[in-house]
């Protein structure tokens, strides 16, 4: 089947080589012309697509499913519709912070200010707490991709797509911040998945983010599909986990301190597989499966072909298709009833590879004494109504009050559910 | 914010949409009288640098003109005439483009349009930009743009000068050569 496909492949090539020198305007390409070949001649339907494409079989094609648009201006606080958006009996959800265009990674510093870093606009935030209000601040422009945001020794950390970069004593330069350090400059500059979600570990010594995949489904080099963290204080980098597709969050058990992580499946296999995962990092070098492997029990249609699904590691929990399951966080904090104690918080921010939306929402997972998912409940949900989304949730954060934060790159804001008593 | 907002706002009879107007072709008309001079009253560029905007998807218009408002795409002295506008004036303008009628067909070398057009099956080109490249959603129509224009975007996200959104379209135009891109620009001139 393979072999066909490629020789098919290197054919249509030939035609269209041929083509190009019967049209007689590339002379580089007539060098190297083989036999000439009708130029009118079509490309056979299975020819190997590009990189980005691949795993897009032709009969797979829907030209109605292109991914969404990312969130690039904010939405007035007057025009949020935030009577849309349902949390359980004894909660309540606010707009918390508006005007900060395609915010979405958030971290809260030892003072309570919270930094949110984007994807697209390049523009990293501060908002400050002002009792009633929050004030939201600009505090880098023009950076690339600065996804990643970590707070770590009075510093601002920012995980742009290849480099790691610093601002120091951030908080007392607010309205006019330093020039930033670059801590390391060596990280892979493939765009696609190339965006970092950054955490750091508990005992501060590390900065935990991800090298994605660069494109959907490929055999991807080593260096990519995998969590890393840096050493703060040797800058050295070494891999954690391979076979991470692309996660764009992560969080440390509070007790035990093990690092979870959110997966985004592949797209393209059909509606409804593979699941996106959320795992547990068991050692320091464990293999997820990506590109062979999905969900853990899901040999990838083409390139899972002589292996097996044994080699990996497996998920904690399945979250369901094309949802993609960002942001998430331990519940840490007091202020919700006892049952929320160590539950976990994705943000998932919809789906675009499937013909009926899903995801939009923010989810809970209830875990056993033993620490091992049991539930998956909806908690905030409304920004998807019927099939058209107006926000988009990212990531989630659990504040010193004990509420939780969550950031929308659609709107450009931050909402905050608290527990009503 | 996106035209997906609004799409809902209009079938929905919520008190909660009901601040947001829709955006308003004949007010984007007045908005967009700086844009004629180089981009035609009827949305056709009046050199071949210059892109033709007529029956561009006003998501694709929005995104561009957002993008050069804040400095993150560059060319043509776009930043300056973007800088003050508002979204909604955005919004009304590219409300305004995308209800012209769309550029016409242009003839050209036959052998180019064959090849152009197997490359863009062979590139999945309509995935994105659609079956007739009348472009969807925040992705461009390519269909009867000027040959010269998409000739130097090609190249410049080809190098990086462009950066997309997620850099699919990076990654798309990177295995693409000068020769295929000519071809492409004048498969997409030649679609009505």
């Amino acid at each position: 089947m393979k072999k066909s496909s490629v020789s098919l492949r290197s054919q249509g090539f030939s035609k269209l080589l041929g083509g190009l020198f019967l049209a007689g305007f590339v002379s580089a390409v007539q060098a190297q012309a083989p036999a000439p070949a009708p130029a009118a001649a079509p490309l056979p339907a299975a020819a190997i697509p590009p990189t980005w494409a691949q795993g897009r079989t032709p009969d797979g094609m829907n030209p109605t499913l292109v991914p969404n648009p990312p969130g690039i201006s904010a939405m007035p606080a007057a025009d949020i519709p935030i009577d849309k958006l349902k949390v359980p009996p004894g909660f309540k959800i606010e707009v918390w912070a508006t005007g900060m265009p395609n915010g979405r990674s958030m971290t809260e510093s030892p003072s309570g200010i919270i930094y949110v870093g984007t994807r697209f606009t390049g523009n990293v935030y501060a908002v400050i707490n002002k009792g009633n209000t929050r004030e939201v601040k600009t505090i880098a422009k023009g950076l690339h991709r600065p996804n990643g945001v970590a707070f770590a020794n009075g510093s601002l950390y920012v995980a742009e797509l290849s480099r790691i970069i610093r601002y120091d004593n951030i908080e007392q330069n607010l309205d006019n911040p330093p020039a930033p350090v670059v801590v390391f400059d060596a990280l892979p500059k493939d765009e696609p998945h190339g965006w970092k979600f950054m955490k750091l570990s508990p005992d501060g010594k590390y900065l935990y983010f991800q090298i994605g995949t660069p494109a959907n489904i490929i055999v991807p080099p080593y260096t990519h599909a995998a969590i890393v963290r840096l050493n703060l204080k040797t800058n050295i980098l070494d891999y954690v986990a391979y076979g991470v597709r692309n996660s764009v969050g992560m969080d440390f058990q509070p007790n035990t301190k093990e690092l979870w992580f959110t997966n985004n499946g592949r797209d393209w296999v059909n509606e409804d597989l593979p699941n996106d995962t959320l795992n547990k990092l068991t050692r320091v070098g464990a293999n997820y499966g990506y590109p062979f492997c999905h969900q853990g029990d899901f040999l990838d249609p083409e390139l899972g072909k002589g292996r097996s699904c044994d080699e990996f590691e497996k998920p904690m929990m399945n979250l369901g298709p094309h949802v993609a399951a960002l942001g998430m966080r331990f519940y840490t904090g007091s202020s919700f009833p006892a049952q929320y104690k160590n539950n976990i918080f994705i943000a998932e921010h919809g789906s675009w590879n499937k013909t009926k939306r899903t995801g939009y929402q923010v989810v809970r997972v209830v875990l056993d004494s033993k620490g091992k998912p049991t539930k998956l409940e909806p908690f905030v949900t409304g920004w998807l109504q019927g099939e058209t989304f107006w926000g988009r949730p990212v990531d989630v954060q659990v504040i010193k009050d004990g509420s939780l934060l969550i950031s929308d790159d659609e709107t450009g804001a931050i909402f905050r559910v608290s527990a009503t008593k | 914010m996106t035209m997906a907002f609004f799409n809902f706002c209009c079938f929905m009879s919520s008190q909660a949409f009901a601040a947001l107007a829709a955006p308003d072709a004949a007010a984007g008309k007045t908005k967009a009288q700086t844009c004629f001079a180089c981009h035609g009253e009827n949305g056709m560029g009046i050199e071949p640098p210059i892109p033709n905007l007529a029956a561009q998807p006003p998501l694709a218009i929005f995104y561009q003109l957002v993008q050069f408002r804040e400095g993150m795409r560059k060319g043509g002295a776009m930043e300056s005439f973007a800088k003050p506008l508002t979204d909604n004036d955005i919004r009304d303008i590219a409300a305004y483009f995308s209800t012209l009628p769309p550029p016409p067909a242009k003839e050209g070398d036959a052998a180019k349009i064959s090849i152009g057009k197997q490359i863009a099956q062979q590139q999945y080109c309509n995935s994105c930009h659609a079956p007739q490249f009348q472009g969807q959603k925040q992705v461009s129509r390519l269909a009867g743009q000027s040959k010269d224009y998409f000739i130097t975007q090609l190249r410049n996200i080809r190098s990086g000068t462009r950066v997309d959104m997620d850099g699919t379209m990076g990654s798309a135009a990177r295995g693409v050569s000068d020769a295929q891109i000519d071809a492409l620009a004048e498969y997409a001139a030649s679609l009505p």
